[in-house]
């Protein structure tokens, strides 16, 4: 029994006819599922895992989900305004980073020799803005330049800009690169080159990124107003503050039916852009 | 190039016409100029605005190192650790949430009706706010990290449900029928033939929501729900810089740390070692 145990954790040794010894190959995935056991039990440990709990005090939340199940429609008026603020505030901080992250995603990329220290530095800085979430550039825009929509669309433009660049320097590097060194060989200026050789090349890949972080700044919308910036999440917080669930009930019924209605027709349109 | 009298000038008059380009570009600026001007109202710095951020800035470069270090239950490792630790059991439990549910819902698996039924309602749960699940878990099992790793878990389905869906309808069929023709019973098929196709995609996939769970952690602070969150918000709030600096050095870290980790190896993953 010992034995059998053990030969899942040290491999065999085989003796073949000839006297020759053969050592079998080392399997490292019993000890990954044991430190990855350990590692859920330490965690369960931390975070105080108690589903015995839940499922005994799950009827707790249900009145809640209950009442916003039952959404008040006179508040319509209100709903639709602080949507559609969402989506300006989504569209207009989507535009200003994209519109950025462009040229920016030019200058970051490997394959144009541009100077390479400069590029070092500018992606190490993008990297760390990039962990920070939206929540803290809201907080933090709100407090210096005031509370409202204004703080909104810049922390969404911010976190739009950190992420769209990667995305496009990353694909920019793997462009064909035949049409551009063509084009400098005639004695166009390096912008021409980039103008007429690249960008046609990233042209699909640049629209469906717009698509994607319009999508992401929609859905990230609620949090963005939960801090004071603006849109539906203002007034989530403040109904749900006064225990006026039946108001939440309508604020997020519009907001799942925007959600989805853009992320169909992104998917849609983004498929279109694949496929040309 | 047969025609043997190209001029220049005629070669000229071929290039495209670009008016509809600068028409649609001028009427974008215009559009943008106005949805600007209707959604942002800029009066200048908030009262002490300047000062805020000048305190802001000097004071988040300038870390508190008490804090940093010191392994009370309010400084930074304690926090880093809780965070992962909801981070990571959420994500867990979302996968397990998501596999039947993306198995259901993959037109190879099921008929199309399934998939679309499935699609549908992991819209519906995806499109629901996070801080929303936060503040039902937190009515139901209490404020505190368990909420938050019940909130991490079905906020992270959706997306999970979407990524293993495409891994799933990718699995080559092939390689069952050859397996079948060899004589293999039910489980031998799902041994060989769908696991080792899938399993690489699937952990994958987990280890970049992770990613993703870990960087969203600070938004569980919302609705008390446990991890950095909370403190890094109040610590903003009250203005106490130096607090908020050591926290945000500590998720900055925390999450670059594991977004190395994760693509190294979901880059092994992919290659197959």
């Amino acid at each position: 029994m010992l034995k059998d145990l053990l030969h899942i954790f040290v491999p065999d040794t085989h003796e073949l006819s000839n006297g020759k010894k053969v050592k079998e190959k080392f399997n490292s995935t019993p000890y990954i599922i044991i430190g990855i056991l350990i590692l859920i039990f330490i965690c369960a440990v931390i975070t105080d895992v108690d589903f015995a709990k839940f499922f005994k005090r799950f009827t707790k939340g249900w009145s809640f989900v209950l009442r916003m199940l039952d959404p008040k429609w006179s508040y319509w008026e209100t709903a639709r305004q602080a949507m559609l603020d969402t989506i300006i505030i989504s569209f207009v901080g989507s535009a200003f980073g994209m519109i950025l992250a462009l040229p920016m995603s030019f200058y970051l990329s490997n394959n144009f020799k541009l100077n390479k220290y400069y590029i070092l530095v500018h992606r190490s800085v993008l990297s760390i803005f990039r962990t920070l979430p939206t929540l803290v550039y809201a907080l933090l825009l709100s407090l210096i330049i005031g509370y409202g929509t204004t703080s909104g669309t810049l922390a969404t433009a911010i976190f739009t800009y950190t992420v769209a660049v990667k995305m496009l320097y990353e694909h920019i590097e793997t462009v064909d690169m035949g049409a551009y060194e063509a084009l400098e060989s005639t004695g166009a200026s390096r912008a021409k080159c980039m103008i007429k050789a690249i960008w046609p090349q990233i042209k699909g890949f640049y629209w469906s990124t717009v698509l994607y972080c319009f999508e992401m700044n929609i859905r990230s919308a609620a949090i963005l107003g939960y801090v004071g910036a603006g849109g539906i999440g203002v007034k989530l917080n403040d109904t749900i503050a006064n225990m006026d669930y039946e108001r939440t009930g309508l604020l997020v019924l519009v907001l799942i039916v925007v959600v989805v209605v853009v992320e169909t027709i992104s998917r849609e349109l983004r498929k279109k852009l694949v496929n040309g | 190039m047969t025609d043997k009298k190209l001029t220049v000038q005629k070669q000229y008059e071929r290039y495209p016409n670009s008016l509809p380009f600068f028409i649609a570009l001028f009427a974008g600026i215009i559009g943008l100029y106005f949805l600007t001007s209707y959604i942002c109202t800029f009066k200048g710095l908030s009262d002490m605005g300047f000062v805020l951020a000048k305190n802001a800035v000097s004071g988040i470069l300038s870390p508190n190192v008490e804090k940093l270090f010191s392994l009370e239950e309010s400084c930074v490792p304690y926090l880093l650790v809780e965070t992962f630790a909801i981070a990571f059991l959420g994500t867990l439990v979302g996968a397990v949430l998501a596999l039947p549910f993306a198995f259901f819902s993959s037109r190879n698996v099921t008929n199309s009706t399934c998939a679309y039924i499935g699609l549908t309602i992991i819209s519906i749960l995806r499109g629901f706010p996070t801080v929303l699940y936060g503040i039902i878990f937190v009515k139901i099992v209490g404020t505190g990290p368990f909420a938050g790793v019940l909130t991490m878990s079905i906020s992270s389905m959706g997306m999970l449900t979407k990524l293993l869906i495409e891994a799933i309808e990718d699995v080559d069929k092939g390689v069952i029928e050859a397996l079948d023709a060899s004589g293999c019973s039910t489980f031998q098929k799902v041994r060989y033939g769908i696991i080792p196709q899938l399993s690489s995609n699937i952990l994958s996939t987990i280890i970049y929501r992770l990613d993703i769970n870990v960087k969203n952690a600070t938004v569980l602070g919302l609705c008390a729900a446990g991890g950095i969150g909370a403190e890094l918000i109040f610590s903003i709030n009250g203005r106490r810089w130096h607090d908020c600096g050591a926290y945000l050095l500590g998720l900055v870290v925390l999450v670059l740390s594991l977004e190395f980790i994760s693509t190294k190896i979901r880059k092994k993953l992919a290659t197959g070692e």
